[in-house]
């Protein structure tokens, strides 16, 4: 969110060269003055398009303190009400926009009570007092939010639920989506069979949460490490409250900045790359369901015109920032991207790859290309 | 008796309420007697009256059919009791008293029989031997069960035997009572207590021998589907959920709706429901099957009459590491739940359900309830073989890979009990037979009934 405003040209000009465009944080916080007193639901039911300061983390709601309290009745009450709005939403956003269904939205309600609620009542003793995270009235309002803003479920809460772990995310970072786990599997496959990987230095570009700079780090060996980048501020410092409550600050460290540019240091040096960079043409995010298209930051989905300029860069980037036999993988849109990449790879003059593969998701779309740098 | 003490106190005795032969002429002359057929019930109904607790209402004879004389305290009794009836109340209330002893007496001595006294004094000597080996603890593992075996059968001689220097004790107060020609009320009191925990003991321990399979002692996984019937069907599902959500809250166990679909109009299309504590599976193994309602359906715009089904499947709530089988991956086809569209990152959808089927036997499971794939898949897994390891159970199979699949869908869809709401009232289980018009209770949770009345028949025929 906070970047989506930046017209696609200025990020297009943040090239490894450009070194005075790596601080869109001062920017940022003088764009952000005027917002910074309203707190941060004010903040929440902002336009997208207005930015954050970069400094308000903002804590999920299952991490707060049970400071509140309400009966079994009033949840019940709560629970009723949002449900009708569920029920009054039907399969309406399904039908515009590939939204969520009744089912989903009923999950939703579930789960966002299993955050608030400290312990669900069981035996329904009506008047029995429960303990909350946040206030009744704003259960409330989060949830007028989720159905009438279509406000995502996961920026409600402040966390998804990716692998085995919980990523803290908010507006401004991606939340991860579940075929991008199967990066995690993919390097899990390579760092099991060679020890030179299974140590090595890893990196995870433009990552967001820090989801797959994480569940790398933990699936690596003692000596291996990962360095995540991310333009945004924000992500930066979400991935790195994430990081630490993973406790793997000795594995897995988070810089500021585009893409490969914060690796300076580590060029050639690099066991690994991963990266889901953003690759939806520009023109198709308007089309998006409104979770993604209205409040997920326009940084992390618009991959320019063919919605490849990312995915390209990074190509031409790896080739310089692998040792060799390093490995690397990317998430791409589908199968056109997949195959124009491994042809752009194939086909390069300086071309360094080899064992380029296409792999599908988990829902047969071709989704991701692998390889090996000579 | 480890496992005895495991019971949930509220599946211990103060649910056994069992009835005696002539108490069965009574509740059968009584009209608003709502079970027919002779079996040990626990009603509301029946708490307005059975309650003075003198030893006439425990009835020892679980097993035996020979009848004893008991009366119902009514309270008009208890106050119209003057000072010249004194004696002759007391006298009455011996024999009755008496009666008790020589029933506890024959159900101590017929369990005693049947747990087979002498082959558990063999067992001890063995495994006395073993513990006494100098090379017991060359094998820790080994030697911790040793050990652990040899306490049980300890405990369950010494159970016995209890049993039985109990019941003496009181025929001994019975025969002093008798020669003396007067009743000492502090000593028959005193008598009655022992009788009357002697018998909770025994209900416990009847029980324990019923729930005896290898996964009877962990908690329940239930999960509901609607069947034929549209939204009537629906609504059927939902109404079989709350009815188990209710009868695990009175056994008090932790009762948790993991996963629940809705239908389109009204009702579920299914619901898995979760019972933490002991011996959940135990109970609930029978419920196992299709259950049939027939009711003028609300939601039938002619007010017809109409049958709808709805399937429940039980299987042991296993730790997610215990269940020690190895499935092979080929053997498996795991889907997940779709975007939709074009995926990625083009699609925020916090579904991320996982199907799994075991190929070989055709038996599937669905995980919807965690919130990232990879748990809804860990548990998929989970359920698949605590699935799998129930149905090799009941087949006699003693791997996975001898399952005869054809056979599994036959088994699961078996119908096994009617609720008819219209147009009378009656459920009916058609494995035992046993029937209640009290179709108001079954639906509130009070399945004791026919829980009890399937172990014993489960019980008997494996006999």
């Amino acid at each position: 969110m906070i970047l989506s405003g930046f017209p696609r040209f200025i990020r297009c000009r943040v090239s490894p060269l450009s070194q005075n465009l790596k601080q869109p944080n001062n920017y940022l916080q003088t764009l952000s003055h005027s917002t910074h007193h309203h707190g941060i639901v004010s903040c929440l039911s902002t336009i997208p398009s207005k930015p954050i300061s970069s400094s308000q983390l903002q804590i999920p709601l299952f991490l707060r303190e049970p400071i509140y309290s309400a009966t079994v009745s009033d949840l019940e009450k709560w629970k009723n009400w949002a449900k009708t709005l569920v029920y009054s939403v039907g399969s309406k956003f399904l039908e515009t926009d590939n939204g969520p269904e009744v089912n989903t939205l009923y999950r939703e309600i579930q789960w966002l009570l299993e955050d608030v609620v400290v312990e669900e009542q069981r035996v329904s003793t009506e008047e029995k007092v429960v303990k909350l995270r946040t206030e009744m009235d704003q259960l409330y309002f989060l949830w007028k939010q989720r159905i009438e803003k279509r406000r995502p479920f996961q920026y409600i809460v402040g966390c998804e639920h990716w692998r085995d772990l919980i990523l803290c995310v908010q507006e401004g970072v991606l939340i991860p989506r579940p075929e991008t786990a199967k990066i995690v599997e993919l390097v899990q496959e390579v760092v099991a069979k060679d020890k030179g990987l299974r140590e090595g230095l890893w990196a995870d570009l433009g990552t967001g949460s820090g989801a797959l700079a994480i569940a790398i780090g933990k699936v690596l060996g003692t000596q291996g490490k990962v360095i995540a980048t991310d333009l945004s501020p924000i992500a930066a410092s979400v991935a790195e409250f994430n990081v630490k409550r993973y406790d793997l600050q000795d594995k897995v460290e988070i810089r500021q900045g585009s893409w490969l540019e914060p690796l300076e240091d580590a060029k050639g040096k690099l066991a690994g790359l991963v990266s889901n960079p953003p690759y939806i043409p520009s023109d198709q995010i308007l089309g998006l369901q409104a979770e993604v298209g209205k409040h997920e930051p326009r940084l992390a989905l618009d991959g320019g015109e063919n919605g490849m300029d990312d995915l390209l860069h990074l190509c031409e980037g790896a080739a310089s920032m692998l040792k060799p036999g390093g490995f690397y993988a990317f998430e791409t849109n589908g199968e056109k991207q997949s195959k124009f990449l491994v042809n752009f790879m194939m086909n390069h003059p300086k071309s360094m790859f080899q064992d380029v593969r296409i792999l599908a998701d988990f829902a047969g779309i071709e989704r991701f290309v692998t390889g090996f740098c000579q | 008796m480890e496992c005895l003490q495991s019971l949930p106190t509220s599946l211990g005795i103060p649910h056994v309420t069992l009835y005696s032969k002539n108490q069965r002429i009574q509740r059968l002359a009584n009209p608003n007697n709502p079970f027919r057929k002779t079996t040990p019930i626990h009603s509301p109904l029946f708490s307005n009256y059975i309650f003075p607790i003198t030893p006439s209402n425990l009835n020892p004879s679980r097993f035996s059919s020979s009848s004893t004389t008991v009366k119902f305290a009514v309270p008009e009794n208890q106050s119209s009791v003057g000072v010249s009836e004194t004696d002759e109340w007391a006298m009455q209330d011996f024999y009755t008293f008496r009666k008790d002893v020589e029933m506890t007496m024959e159900r101590v001595t017929e369990i005693r029989r049947s747990s087979g006294l002498e082959k558990l004094q063999e067992d001890l000597t063995a495994l006395e031997n073993k513990a006494a080996d100098s090379t017991l603890w060359d094998n820790q593992a080994k030697a911790q069960e040793t050990l652990l075996a040899l306490t049980e059968v300890k405990d369950k001689i010494k159970m016995l035997t209890d049993f039985k220097s109990q019941v003496e004790d009181a025929d001994m107060i019975v025969k002093l009572t008798e020669e003396m020609d007067s009743v000492d009320t502090e000593l028959v009191e005193e008598a009655k207590n022992t009788i009357r925990n002697l018998n909770k003991a025994l209900d416990s321990f009847e029980l324990t021998q019923l729930l005896s399979g290898p996964y009877d002692k962990e908690g329940a996984v239930i999960s509901i589907t609607a069947g034929a019937g549209g939204t009537d069907a629906q609504d059927w599902a939902d109404m079989l959920l709350r009815m188990y959500i209710r009868w695990g809250e009175k056994q008090r166990y932790k009762t948790r709706v993991t996963e629940k679909s809705m239908g389109e109009e009204a009702g579920i299309k299914s619901a898995t429901l979760e019972l933490e504590g002991s011996y959940a599976y135990g109970y609930l193994s029978g419920e196992k099957g299709t259950h049939r309602i027939v009711r003028q359906s609300p939601f039938n715009s002619k007010g017809l009459r109409q049958t709808s089904f709805s399937g429940v499947e039980i299987m042991p709530l296993l730790p997610e590491d215990s269940a020690s089988v190895e499935i092979p991956e080929e053997d498996l086809e795991i889907s997940f739940s779709r975007a939709g569209g074009k995926g990625g990152q083009n699609v925020n959808k916090i579904e991320s359900a996982v199907r799994m089927v075991h190929i070989p036997t055709g038996v599937a499971v669905r995980c919807t309830e965690e919130r990232s794939q990879l748990q809804n898949k860990a548990k998929a897994l989970s359920r698949l073989k605590a699935k799998l390891l129930i149905i090799a159970l009941e087949q006699r199979a003693s791997e996975i890979k001898e399952i005869r699949g054809d056979a599994v869908k036959a088994e699961w869809g078996q119908q096994i009990r009617n609720y008819v709401f219209h147009p009378y009232k009656l459920v009916k289980d058609v494995r035992t037979g046993l029937e209640t018009s009290d179709i108001a209770s079954v639906m509130d949770g009070e399945l004791e009934p026919f829980i009890k009345a399937y172990l014993k028949f489960k019980y008997s025929n494996s006999r």
